[in-house]
């Protein structure tokens, strides 16, 4: 790779630009907190923000400061430092990047000056990890902990029923929810015992409550993008996710994604879409390259949009009673692994979890958002660093083979742009369109 | 690059011949085989459901190619290796399978099995990744509905008295290796590590008399060795599963001995006993849960959870630690750095080798072998 290969993302909607203002907003608030000594707190995708709010926490999230690592470019810089640490550059660049950052933060005693984010993560007072996505999660945390910060460290272990299992069986659900139970319960126990203060309860209903109305907002406006043209590409899609993870709870994101729903929606009344001429539309299926995000833009330039992504529908909306907000956290943990469960693989790939990987019998997520997205083509984005997201699309580009829809798998990564070959994969996907192309012309003869 | 040497063809390899004995088994008993792949389901309950557990193992270096039409090729190359031998064929032995939520790539390679190719029996043994105690009460729970699943399958309650004799039996050999490990403490051990690992693949095979016949037969092979050979550099083997003991002849032949280790198949399964407890799912609990030490369960952070190995590298008076590690094995990869810096903290020299699978080139693999061999001795 090289910089020039690279470019950034240009988004579509007003929504999403204005987040250029309204993050740096949040940031500075968090930064004028941590210069007060408050406790600040790494998490993981899969601790619910919404208790990190209830307790008032600063908090930061690695995999994102990743994603933004990789979109400045300065990504390689913390990979590199780690591999010459000893670790492996077959793992997770975000668990490279965070390692590199790591040891490059306690060399100097503050943060590396690459840092995309002014005085970087911060200093840690506790690590918050979870065994949501994938394996080597358990491991990043216990690493950050052993070799650069002496913190404590509680992650959570939400399991779900295997695929072949049958989670409506109440023996069943009671094994899993019980563990979802006792685990929250240690979760909150450890927060109370690290902060020093004691989880108000009703301001967590609060929270998720307004968390709630963000998410159905988020759901609403995902469903628009079946309109033909599609209103909203992948640089707004992958771009939104961000305000959930931050402003969780706050009136802001409400009024966010509010906007957004309202803006999308007067899109598809005026049929605008992504590009003037709608040719393909696609499904994305995979993390995407952050430090290339101009990709999107670059497809969208002949013609190729994306209407669904598989990745990062963990925000998933769920209807839930807020009356015991603890319980709601449980049954919308619960929820969702009945959701994966319904769909196996197709529904969220990127998930480790026994639910999700297998529970193709059945199965017609793939069918139904063909139909309802009106899908000519699916592309696939093979992480090299990624087990997690890339273990399966083989199979899920053998399920598009059953259905009849083109397919394509692309390697690469999400926040290692060496692996990105600009050349190599350009002509990959041009020779993609080309097949889509020829299988629409054999259809409308 | 030069073309290593095919170390496999040197002699038989442990998986073909067991293999070949269980097939024997079956036919001799007319029980079902159970195939199973890492040990957190216990076999223990697999025999006392009247079915034969057989711990299934791939054949480094052969071609992985039948997996690609299910798999991508950015996987452990272990797992990819037993779906190449699945989508062959090469387990038509068994009639059913189980697979621990192990570790990742373990417990992906069940959806994609079970849905190519499908066997009368499956189960997902699923496993929380911390041993807090909610996350033992799901394990002894799961026990519970993995013992149910089999009696469905087999026809055969699992009694509890059946358990206890079955763990009783388990903990027979487990004594039997113990004193065979007591032997690798001597100055001149009285097994290699390559017999070692060949004879403890036979105890995830072969029915428990039968491989204890044969553990008392190398012990008494053992005891009665009084060799005059100076004293070798001594060798502790950490890392991914080890199914084919090449990389210890490796060593070996490159004038060390093998006298521990840590990876899947070796010591950690034979260590300790299956303790007795009243609730026989209590002890198998702390044993294949609580007490099994594989870097796929969290055990805070901190050089301390590689205590054990520090101890057991003292007490078998390893000079140097070779680690092993498969392509993609996020597990043992992501614990390297903190493990690398305390053995050095500790005094003990660690050499990683990084292998697809296929102890190849094994030149290569052997000169750095010579090397480190040459460093600590």
């Amino acid at each position: 790779m090289s910089q020039s290969e690279m470019s950034r993302a240009k988004r579509h909607l007003e929504t999403t630009a204005r987040m250029k203002e309204m993050l740096p907003r949040f940031f500075m608030r968090m930064m004028e907190r941590r210069f007060s000594n408050e406790p600040l707190a790494w998490c993981m995708v899969g601790v619910p923000p919404e208790l990190l709010k209830a307790f008032d926490l600063l908090f930061e999230w690695p995999e994102n400061f990743g994603t933004m690592c990789a979109s400045r470019l300065v990504a390689p810089r913390f990979i590199e430092v780690a591999e010459g640490d000893g670790y492996s550059p077959e793992l997770c660049s975000y668990v490279t990047n965070t390692m590199g950052y790591c040891k490059l933060f306690k060399e100097k005693g503050e943060a590396p000056e690459e840092s995309p984010l002014p005085g970087g993560m911060g200093t840690p007072a506790m690590l918050l990890g979870s065994g949501f996505i994938c394996e080597p999660r358990w491991k990043w945390f216990q690493s950050v902990a052993t070799r650069f910060f002496d913190v404590p460290v509680y992650s959570t272990d939400p399991l779900a029923p295997p695929w072949d299992v049958d989670p409506t069986d109440p023996r069943i659900a009671e094994h899993y929810l019980t563990l979802l139970r006792e685990d929250l319960a240690g979760q909150i126990e450890f927060l109370e015992k690290q902060t020093g203060k004691k989880l108000d309860i009703d301001a967590l209903r609060e929270i998720m409550a307004l968390s709630h109305q963000a998410l159905a907002y988020w759901r609403d406006t995902l469903a628009l993008r079946r309109a033909i043209p599609s209103p909203m590409g992948s640089t707004d899609y992958f771009h939104a996710i961000i305000p959930q993870m931050y402003l969780v709870g706050d009136q802001e994101a409400v009024d966010f994604y509010r906007e957004m729903y309202e803006e999308v929606k007067n899109r598809v009344e005026r049929g605008v879409g992504v590009v003037e001429e709608e040719k393909y539309r696609l499904i994305w299926f995979g993390l995407p390259p952050w430090f290339n995000m101009g990709i999107f833009n670059y497809l969208e330039s002949h013609g190729a949009v994306f209407a669904y992504e598989s990745t990062y529908n963990v925000g998933d909306y769920f209807e839930v009673d807020l009356s015991d907000p603890l319980e709601a956290l449980v049954r919308r943990t619960w929820q969702r692994a009945l959701k994966m469960h319904e769909f196996g693989a197709e529904a969220m790939p990127e998930l480790c979890n026994p639910a999700v990987f297998g529970g193709f019998v059945g199965s017609n997520l793939l069918e139904e958002l063909t139909r309802d997205f009106s899908l000519t083509g699916a592309m696939m984005h093979l992480t090299r660093s990624c087990r997690a997201v890339s273990f399966g699309e083989v199979h899920t580009r053998n399920r598009f083979a059953q259905i009849g829809l083109p397919s394509l798998i692309f390697e690469s990564d999400m926040a290692d742009p060496r692996l990105w070959s600009d050349a190599q994969i350009k002509t990959r996907l041009h020779a993609f369109l080309e097949t889509m192309d020829k299988v629409q012309k054999g259809v409308n003869k | 690059m030069p073309a290593g040497k095919k170390v496999n063809t040197k002699q038989p390899r442990a998986t073909n011949l067991n293999e070949e004995e269980i097939r024997r088994i079956k036919t001799d008993t007319g029980k079902p085989v159970i195939g199973y792949l890492c040990c957190f389901a216990p076999p223990e309950i697999i025999s006392a459901a009247g079915a034969i557990p057989y711990r299934i193992t791939g054949l480094p270096g052969e071609d992985n190619s039948a997996a690609d039409a299910y798999t991508e090729p950015y996987g452990c190359t272990y797992v990819r290796n037993i779906l190449a031998r699945a989508t062959r064929g090469e387990f038509d032995f068994i009639d059913g399978l189980v697979i621990s939520h192990s570790c990742d790539m373990v417990q992906r390679l069940y959806g994609i099995w079970t849905y190519y190719h499908p066997l009368p029996y499956s189960y997902l043994f699923n496993v929380p990744h911390q041993v807090s105690p909610w996350a033992q009460r799901f394990y002894k729970r799961e026990l519970g509905f993995f013992k149910e699943s089999l009696e469905q399958f087999t026809g055969r309650v699992v009694s509890p008295e059946a358990l206890v004799e079955e763990i009783g039996i388990s903990n027979q050999s487990r004594t039997l290796v113990r004193k065979l490990y007591e032997q690798r403490k001597k100055l001149l051990p009285g097994i290699s590590g390559s017999e070692m690992l060949n004879l403890l693949m036979a105890g995830g095979t072969l029915p428990a008399k039968a491989f204890q016949a044969k553990l008392k037969e190398a012990l008494l092979k053992a005891e009665a060795a009084h060799g005059q050979e100076s004293a070798k550099p001594r060798i502790l083997i950490w890392g991914s599963i080890m199914d084919d003991n090449a990389l210890f002849r490796m060593v070996e032949e490159a004038g060390a001995v093998v006298v521990a280790d840590d990876t899947c198949i070796g010591f950690r399964v034979w260590e300790k006993d299956v303790p007795q407890t009243v609730d026989p799912y209590d002890g198998l609990t702390e044993h294949y849960f609580v007490n099994f030490q594989c870097p796929r369960t969290d055990r805070g952070p901190g050089s301390k959870r590689f205590d054990y190995l520090v101890e057991r590298a003292h007490e078998y008076k390893a000079d140097g630690i070779i680690g092993y590690v498969i392509s993609f094995c996020d597990p043992h990869k992501l614990d390297y750095p903190d493990l690398r810096d305390y053995l050095k903290a500790e005094g003990l020299p660690m050499l990683l080798i990084d292998d697809n699978y296929s102890f190849e080139p094994a030149g290569a693999i052997e000169t750095r072998l010579q090397a480190f061999v040459e460093m600590i001795g």
